[in-house]
């Protein structure tokens, strides 16, 4: 079988048309130092724009490529706005030497993200993901005078490679068992049978490369017991970055999960042994990372670590999804991941805007925003609010339905039935941490020497159009049910 | 002729031996030696495997298309790693991973 015949170029023009952009701004950060760099910001996002209408709808309609660019280009703005700070960390302030390749390398990566949604095979699946990975490395250590950002690179890269080495020997095993590189159902169920020759061996070693797999796809969501390397990364990382790990390369490890897990779909029925242990681990998994994620998270200061657990439980609630298999499983997790994306990006672009005007990245430098800036405490409110999932935001719709899929699977598997429980301690949990920072905007008074923060535009914008789309998409099932 | 066992046990042996030396190595240049060593075994594997799935003494070409593609990758980890470990060295004076305490609950 040819893996080249498999796909064919017109798939891939929006990821080349990111690359090329990428390359030429690359160039010309070398070529023509005379040209501002936080022009190369400007370009980059609105070329990622550009790329999400045309994933919106048309030929290439692709609901995790148009997440991952459109959040992808909000990274890009936000590093636009961190400019100052991105200034001191590499070259000293006010120096913006060297800082062009910061805007350029998050299209390279974005790029690699849209190749893994079109991925068929575990070559260009994991060749795709490396290209995400390789990325996210250099962006994480990019600020080389800060110690916590190359202590979160080499940390990111060691665990990472680890993984990703996990991951091929998986792959090297998937492709000996099987004889192709192909993912799906009659490969799957093949050699699960032990293929041709019906050998039990065959099987066995099929079944530890997926254990293989799993474990690697597992690290890149951050799933326990994967999860590790998420606190320190998130918090030592540039803002910049480690929005684009939260969102853009979290939606790249689902793609990827749901990749691996729903050629599995047909077997997952009650009765069949297999099924039973496939729905077992996810149930475990997912109970791990909602309670290691939501549970450490309630002791956090720092508010970009606090984030990184709370990506984690977020994994959690999203992991919930693999228990009930079928074509909707991507469906769901595609909303999911909308609506963290949404929330999680303006956090981060609130955690920006205070780390550059008040030095901190402390849950109590938000101290007295409600009085110093009540409209943006406001749209800061609504973002963590869909973060715990109040409703009348989108964060609620969803995860209302993980829980609608926990007690649907439970009706299958009454043995699962622990994990509702541990869904609703670990989903109060989120309401006491998150609401933290509301608490510090609301309650605490500001410093006599705070002055009200200065809103930058972008910053403005994003924070206004994530609050409206949360609002909105979290209102609209309501208006169409009444 | 060497049957697929004995490349199998090699890249087994190959992958445990990077395995505990990422978990248990202090140094960051050895635990890049290590991950190497990861990566080499499912090279070692993916081409016995190409070899003993194909027909009539022509192996399937498409493991060892990954296998250089692994190579490629495993070159650009590297030349990042350096580079990271270069700017560690220059911050801190040393290549210890115990030095790596400043992110922790």
């Amino acid at each position: 079988m040819n893996i080249v015949s498999t796909y064919t170029w017109c798939q891939f023009a929006p990821a080349f048309a990111l690359v090329g952009l990428a390359a030429l701004l690359i160039l010309a950060d070398a070529l023509l130092p005379r040209i501002p760099k936080r022009a190369y910001a400007l370009i980059g996002a609105l070329g990622t724009f550009i790329t999400t209408y045309f994933l919106w709808n048309g030929t290439h309609a692709n609901l995790f490529g148009a997440i991952a660019t459109i959040s992808t280009g909000l990274a890009i703005l936000l590093a636009f706005d961190y400019k100052k700070i991105s200034c001191e960390s590499i070259a000293g302030a006010g120096n913006e030497e060297g800082t062009g390749e910061f805007y350029a390398l998050p299209l390279v990566a974005c790029a690699g993200i849209l190749c893994l949604t079109q991925a068929r095979d575990l070559i260009m699946l994991f060749v795709s993901l490396e290209v995400v990975t390789l990325t996210s490395y250099v962006l994480a250590g990019y600020f080389r005078r800060n110690q916590g950002s190359i202590e979160a690179g080499i940390k990111y890269l060691v665990l990472g490679a680890m993984s990703t080495g996990i991951l091929v020997y998986g792959i090297a095993w998937y492709f000996g068992m099987t004889g192709s590189f192909n993912m799906n159902t009659e490969v799957v169920v093949s050699a699960l049978s032990g293929g041709v020759a019906g050998s039990p061996a065959l099987a066995i070693g099929f079944m530890m490369s997926i254990a293989l797999l799993f474990a690697g796809a597992f690290f890149k969501v951050g799933a326990a017991p994967m999860h590790v390397w998420i606190p320190d990364v998130y918090q030592g990382a540039p803002t910049p970055t480690t929005c684009f790990l939260a969102v853009a390369s979290k939606t790249a490890g689902f793609v990827v999960l749901c990749a691996l897990a729903l050629p599995f779909a047909p077997i997952c029925i009650p009765g069949s042994l297999l099924g039973k242990c496939i729905v077992w681990a996810f149930g475990i998994v997912a109970a791990a990372t909602l309670l290691i994620g939501n549970l450490g998270a309630l002791r956090q200061t720092n508010l970009k670590r606090l984030l990184g657990y709370s990506s984690i439980g977020q994994a959690g609630f999203i992991l919930v999804f693999f228990l009930n298999l079928s074509q909707d499983t991507m469906t769901l997790v595609g909303a999911y991941l909308a609506a963290y994306a949404l929330a999680t990006t303006a956090a981060f672009f609130a955690i920006a805007m205070v780390r550059t005007q008040r030095g901190s990245e402390e849950i109590a430098a938000f101290r007295g925003l409600a009085k110093t800036n009540p409209r943006t405490a406001f749209l800061i409110t609504v973002s963590f609010a869909s973060l715990a999932g109040v409703p009348l935001t989108m964060g609620f719709m969803v995860k209302f339905s993980s829980f609608i899929i926990c007690v649907g699977s439970i009706y299958q598997w009454p043995a699962l039935c622990w994990l509702l429980p541990i869904m609703v301690i670990t989903a109060a949990a989120g309401f006491y941490y998150y609401f933290k920072v509301l608490r510090a905007m609301y309650w605490e008074k500001p410093l006599a020497s705070d002055k009200p923060l200065q809103v930058p535009v972008c910053t403005a914008a994003v924070l206004t159009a994530c609050a409206i789309m949360l609002i909105y998409l979290g209102t609209r099932p309501l208006i169409m049910l009444g | 002729m060497i049957p697929l066992a004995h490349y199998l046990i090699l890249s087994g042996i190959l992958f445990s031996i990077g395995l505990a030396g990422v978990l248990v190595r202090k140094n960051i240049l050895v635990v890049f030696m290590c991950l190497e060593m990861m990566l080499t075994a499912a090279n070692v594997a993916l081409v016995a495997f190409s070899r003993a799935q194909g027909t009539a003494g022509v192996p399937v070409y498409d493991a060892q298309v990954l296998s250089l593609f692994i190579t490629g990758i495993a070159a650009a980890e590297v030349a990042i790693g350096l580079a990271l470990i270069v700017a560690m060295f220059r911050a801190r004076r040393t290549v210890e991973s115990t030095a790596l305490n400043t992110l922790k609950d």
